[in-house]
């Protein structure tokens, strides 16, 4: 063991960058919104709840341990709990399908789009929790489904099966409504 | 199977939510980083040995101020905690500007009992801890790819410092701190200051089979020691020192008098942190409080002349166990708290 230096320890050393928080929300404010809208919640519920996600996540940021998860995976886990927690409270949510677009404008341009929406959220609705939660992690948070299984504790495969069942009985229920 | 359906439920977060949030997320850190009113330092960070403080300001902020922070571990008097106090370095350099010599007005009050030994190499650490007579703590998470390096043992040793009322009044007047009578009774007091070993474990990058060392790497090091002993003279006004050392850091009169009213000076070590470029913030590490401090150091000037932006470093202090403790090293501070929360 060579010399050492106390002093020298304390020099300024090299290693990684200090992660971009401002970067990441901007990155990730999207993946989280949506998968809360995927989850089910009308849009005033979703930004609430997306709020309560990132300021749980700033608050706890130095927490963040980047060689366990990518940050937008840490997010959505935190995203995660906090559906959990609001959905325990004794509150009635109302279903995405009856006022997805109640407090827009719909120009007739976005009429259509907002048709498909309101049928997605009403084909959501009526899936098991478990298949709807993973389909708002795959289409609402982005994630793939090595992280999903992580995320819901379950096998890669398993995963891969659940979402594809989901998938295959939506599908058959949205051409049986007439794509558009 | 195409999926494309699926995505018609995805949306655009709207520009005024997401810039609602933002200015929330951005007040959040305003209100942490802020200097803390008196009520919310007193849960924030309790108390550090006033007598501390007025070391590390007369003592280190000739040199880089946060690395009189992470100096100002080896001052440690009976800590049991720690507090940040915002410091400009620009209103010492402008008293020492105006001919307050800083190192001239203590070292004529302060001899060396048992002279300190720099950091002597020790074979692993736990002869290192045998040799600083407390049990090796280390943490087991480590930054990835880094390995213990290097053990060493440092002994900051003893000093007597003797009060001379003539001199602490001189440097209140050049601080502007004539609201602060220094006690008559005060001149000739003595406190001991036994500064307790220090067990330093540097962790360092592996390198890989064939490729160079990384240059100017230092890595994190994690230091520990008993907590120190400091004997005082009996109804000794820590406080008062203390406030007078907030004073020449730069807080108001009024800030210094609440400031060293809600600490415990007794058990709370102050770190000096810069008001630009440096942030804190109180930490839990394992169910102890900490302190976090982040800043950026000065640029140096590089072997081929240039001057590149340093990275920003960390310096996390707490106590458990009747040991004070440190982790320093680049980064924002989440490996140091990885690693804190290891440390057994």
């Amino acid at each position: 063991m060579g010399g050492v230096r106390l002093s020298a320890w304390f020099a300024p050393a090299a290693d990684r960058e200090a992660i971009d928080w401002g970067a990441v929300y901007a990155q990730e404010l999207s993946r989280v919104l949506n998968y809360f809208r995927y989850r089910g919640f009308e849009r005033t519920t979703a930004e609430d709840l997306t709020s309560a996600t990132f300021e749980k996540a700033w608050r706890g940021r130095e927490r963040y341990r980047p060689e366990r998860a990518a940050v937008s995976t840490w997010l959505v886990a935190i995203a995660r709990n906090v559906a959990t927690d609001h959905l325990r409270r004794p509150r009635r949510e109302v279903p995405l399908a009856e006022v997805s677009t109640r407090d827009e404008a719909t120009p007739e341009t976005e009429a259509l789009a907002d048709a498909d929406r309101r049928r997605l959220a009403t084909l959501l609705a009526g899936l098991p929790e478990r298949e709807r939660e993973l389909l708002a992690l795959k289409y609402g948070a982005g994630e793939t489904n090595r992280a999903i299984a992580r995320l819901a504790g379950l096998s890669e495969s398993n995963v891969g099966t659940i979402l594809h069942r989901a998938l295959t009985g939506l599908r058959a229920r949205w051409d049986e409504g007439g794509a558009r | 199977m195409s999926d494309d359906f699926l995505t018609r439920l995805r949306e655009e977060p709207r520009p005024e939510f997401a810039a609602r949030l933002e200015e929330h997320l951005h007040q959040i850190d305003v209100q942490r980083e802020a200097p803390r009113a008196p009520g919310a330092l007193r849960r924030l960070a309790p108390a550090l040995a006033g007598a501390g403080l007025v070391c590390a300001i007369a003592l280190g902020f000739t040199l880089e101020p946060v690395r009189a922070a992470a100096r100002g571990f080896l001052d440690l008097f009976r800590v049991k905690s720690f507090a940040a106090v915002p410091v400009d370095p620009a209103r010492l350099e402008r008293l020492a500007k105006g001919g307050l010599d800083f190192k001239g007005l203590l070292a004529e009050q302060v001899q060396v009992v048992v002279a300190p030994e720099g950091p002597q190499p020790v074979d692993s650490p736990e002869a290192g801890a045998l040799a600083a007579g407390i049990t090796a703590s280390q943490p087991s998470v480590l930054p990835r790819r880094y390995a213990l390096a290097e053990s060493a043992v440092a002994r900051p040793g003893t000093f007597r410092v003797t009060i001379d009322n003539a001199k602490l009044q001189a440097l209140a007047l050049a601080a502007g701190a004539d609201e602060i009578e220094i006690p008559p009774a005060w001149n000739g007091a003595t406190l001991e200051v036994a500064l307790p070993p220090v067990l330093a474990l540097r962790y360092a990058r592996t390198v890989e089979p064939g490729s160079e060392a990384p240059r100017g790497e230092a890595g994190f090091a994690l230091l520990q020691s008993a907590v120190p002993q400091v004997d005082l003279p009996e109804a000794f006004d820590l406080a008062t020192l203390g406030r007078l050392g907030l004073r020449v850091a730069g807080m108001s009169a009024a800030e210094a008098l609440a400031f060293s009213r809600s600490i415990d000076w007794r058990s709370t070590l102050l770190v000096p942190v810069p008001i630009r470029g440096g942030t804190y913030r109180e930490v839990d590490v394992s169910g102890h409080k900490g302190l976090l401090v982040t800043y950026q150091p000065q640029p140096r000037p590089a072997t081929d002349g240039t001057t590149r932006p340093p990275r920003q470093q960390a310096l996390l202090l707490w106590t458990a166990s009747g040991k004070a403790l440190a982790i320093t090293g680049p980064g924002d501070g989440v490996q140091h708290l990885e690693m804190a929360e290891s440390v057994r």
